[in-house]
């Protein structure tokens, strides 16, 4: 494994602080993390990153243990902040820079070169440009060149795709594949894009307030729970409706919905079981990445819930973007955190 | 009126001419404005980025200092100077009263303020992602500073500019320590007001616009950086 992590505690302020009992990552894995913003995937990646040290907790990296000394490991791992910054200098010596400050002299064109192809840059094109002649997309592929160019045992990425174009999304994907494939470089990306994030992680954890609260693309539904006289415990959404839930530990209690436990329906059902009965609209439809099954993003009232369902309920139900839908769920489905 | 017009007239017949009395002013202003300019950017910029790039016990009271110096009068640097400098002062025995050097080293004094604070501001003003970044890309404690002051660069240049143009604007240094000597430390400035005070607008006016033009391309200089920056 690459990391080992136990009893990780990062504190903040006297509320709120980072809290991992446990995190493995193995060797050439691809982990996602995604969560709200100020949920601490940030800092997270920092501190895998070596950029910032924990307050307590002991990691292992690639086997050895890394014990106030992660410096000596940081040319191992290399981040791209959520908001990359690029060198007041040419494309060229953007991409080179690591290199360069490694000793390394050699081949240094023929390095650069690989990395811009990789990111879909043409070196003939780009190279000679200046930090301020790039698009967005443009200079996000540049800081992922600079990084890729390192080889590094471990890509970690901070929002990648936050503020790129469709176009730039697929290429930074194209180009941490490769990484992964060419040289068995691990990742680990945080995102808020679900379904791209899904689309290049094996597995992804999902992290709330500081804590790992689910593995898998499970729909987090945060309290205040409110009893009622039928015995249920409700969630008031912004519109009005109401999340009925089984009795949780307390009335500020996280719930965990998993996508498979969601049904839709393009009219309203009656005479089901079903305590959770709610209108929202579909804003993404994608291709889940092993099952082969179809996730479908909706907002419930400002909530944001996602379904998986088959390819074969998908074409039944005419789902498409922008499209109106009922979702379904039991009150029993809600797990607790 | 008349005279002014009749002295800009003549201004430019003495620039034309190749007046000696006006291109020796000009070379002394040059002489020393370089000398002092090179001197405060070699101890400006290092104390600068110190003082930007690392936090220290007594570094607000540091910076304070610093800024405070920045509105020194000349005339009190010069009246520091002198006192230093003439014959019965600490560096009495060195010989720099009413020399180059002398008002190069009281210009120094004047300038080297500039340079630190405008050099500290352009270090703390840097991206705060720049330290995070070139952390991710492996770079060194050293590696990191020398490329922060890099990339401070065009502020830093914008620094020297400034200070430059301090310099040779400056009146009382070079009247105090340089004692206005014709062909030996009378700049333009003092000329000016030397020639200014006899009457002779021609030639205050003449140096006067070559002062404005060395202001000018200097200005230009740094519009030019700001630009790019």
């Amino acid at each position: 494994m690459i990391y080992n992590i136990s009893g990780l505690k990062f504190r903040y302020s006297d509320t709120f602080s980072l809290d991992i009992e446990e995190l493995v990552i193995e060797k050439g894995a691809s982990l996602g993390f995604v969560g709200p913003n100020g949920c601490g995937k940030s800092t997270l990646l920092k501190i895998l990153a070596f950029l910032i040290e924990p307050d307590e907790g002991v990691i292992h990296f690639d086997g050895e243990k890394v014990n106030g000394n992660g410096s000596a490991f940081k040319k191992d791992v290399t981040i791209l902040l959520q908001e990359p910054y690029l060198l007041k200098r040419s494309v060229f010596e953007n991409v080179a820079y690591g290199l360069r400050v490694r000793g390394e002299k050699r081949n240094l064109s023929e390095f650069v070169d690989r990395a811009l192809r990789i990111v879909g840059l043409p070196t003939e094109k780009f190279a000679r440009r200046h930090w301020f002649e790039l698009s967005g997309g443009e200079a996000q592929r540049v800081a992922l060149a600079a990084r890729l160019i390192l080889n590094p045992k471990v890509l970690i990425l901070d929002e990648p795709t936050a503020s790129v174009d469709q176009e730039s999304a697929v290429l930074i994907k194209d180009a941490i594949n490769h990484a992964k494939g060419e040289y068995g470089t691990s990742l680990v990306i945080a995102s808020h894009d679900f379904l791209w994030l899904n689309s290049v992680t094996d597995d992804i954890e999902r992290i709330h307030e500081g804590r790992i609260v689910g593995h898998e693309m499970g729909n987090i539904i945060t309290g205040p729970w409110r009893r009622e006289s039928d015995g249920l415990w409700k969630k008031t959404l912004s519109g009005g409706e109401r999340i009925s839930a089984v009795k949780p530990p307390r009335e500020d209690a996280v719930a965990m919905l998993n996508p498979s436990d969601i049904m839709l329906s393009t009219e309203r059902p009656e005479g089901i079981s079903a305590q959770n009965v709610l209108k929202g609209s579909i804003t993404q439809l994608a291709v889940e990445n092993d099952s082969g099954k179809v996730l479908v993003t909706m907002n419930v009232a400002g909530l944001s819930l996602v379904s998986r369902v088959t390819e074969k309920a998908v074409r039944n139900l005419n789902l498409l973007p922008g499209g109106m839908v009922w979702v379904l769920f039991k009150a029993s489905s809600l797990n607790w955190h | 009126m008349d005279y002014i017009v009749t002295g800009l007239f003549e201004a430019f017949g003495l620039l034309a001419g190749g007046d000696a009395g006006t291109y020796s002013a000009i070379a002394t202003t040059l002489k020393t404005s370089t000398l002092s300019i090179m001197a405060s950017l070699v101890i400006g910029i290092p104390l600068g980025f110190l003082l930007g790039y690392y936090s220290f016990l007594g570094k607000r009271q540091v910076r304070a200092v610093v800024d405070t110096l920045l509105a020194m009068p000349t005339v009190v640097v010069g009246l520091l100077v002198y006192a230093f400098i003439s014959r019965r002062g600490p560096m009495g025995d060195w010989g720099l009263l009413f020399t180059i050097p002398g008002i190069a080293l009281a210009q120094t004094v004047l300038i080297t303020p500039i340079v630190i604070s405008l050099t500290a501001t352009a270090i703390e003003g840097l991206d705060r992602r720049l330290r995070m970044t070139l952390i991710a890309l492996g770079a060194e404690a050293r590696q990191i500073a020398v490329t922060s002051l890099i990339e401070a660069k065009h502020a830093v240049l914008i620094a020297a500019v400034a200070a430059y143009g301090r310099a040779i604007s400056e009146v009382g240094i070079s009247m105090m320590v340089g004692g206005n000597i014709k062909w030996h430390t009378r700049t333009i400035t003092t000329a000016i007001a030397l020639e200014t005070g006899k009457g002779e607008f021609a030639l205050g006016i003449a140096l006067g616009i070559v002062l404005l033009l060395m202001a000018f391309l200097a200005n230009s200089f740094l519009m030019a950086l700001k630009r790019r920056s």
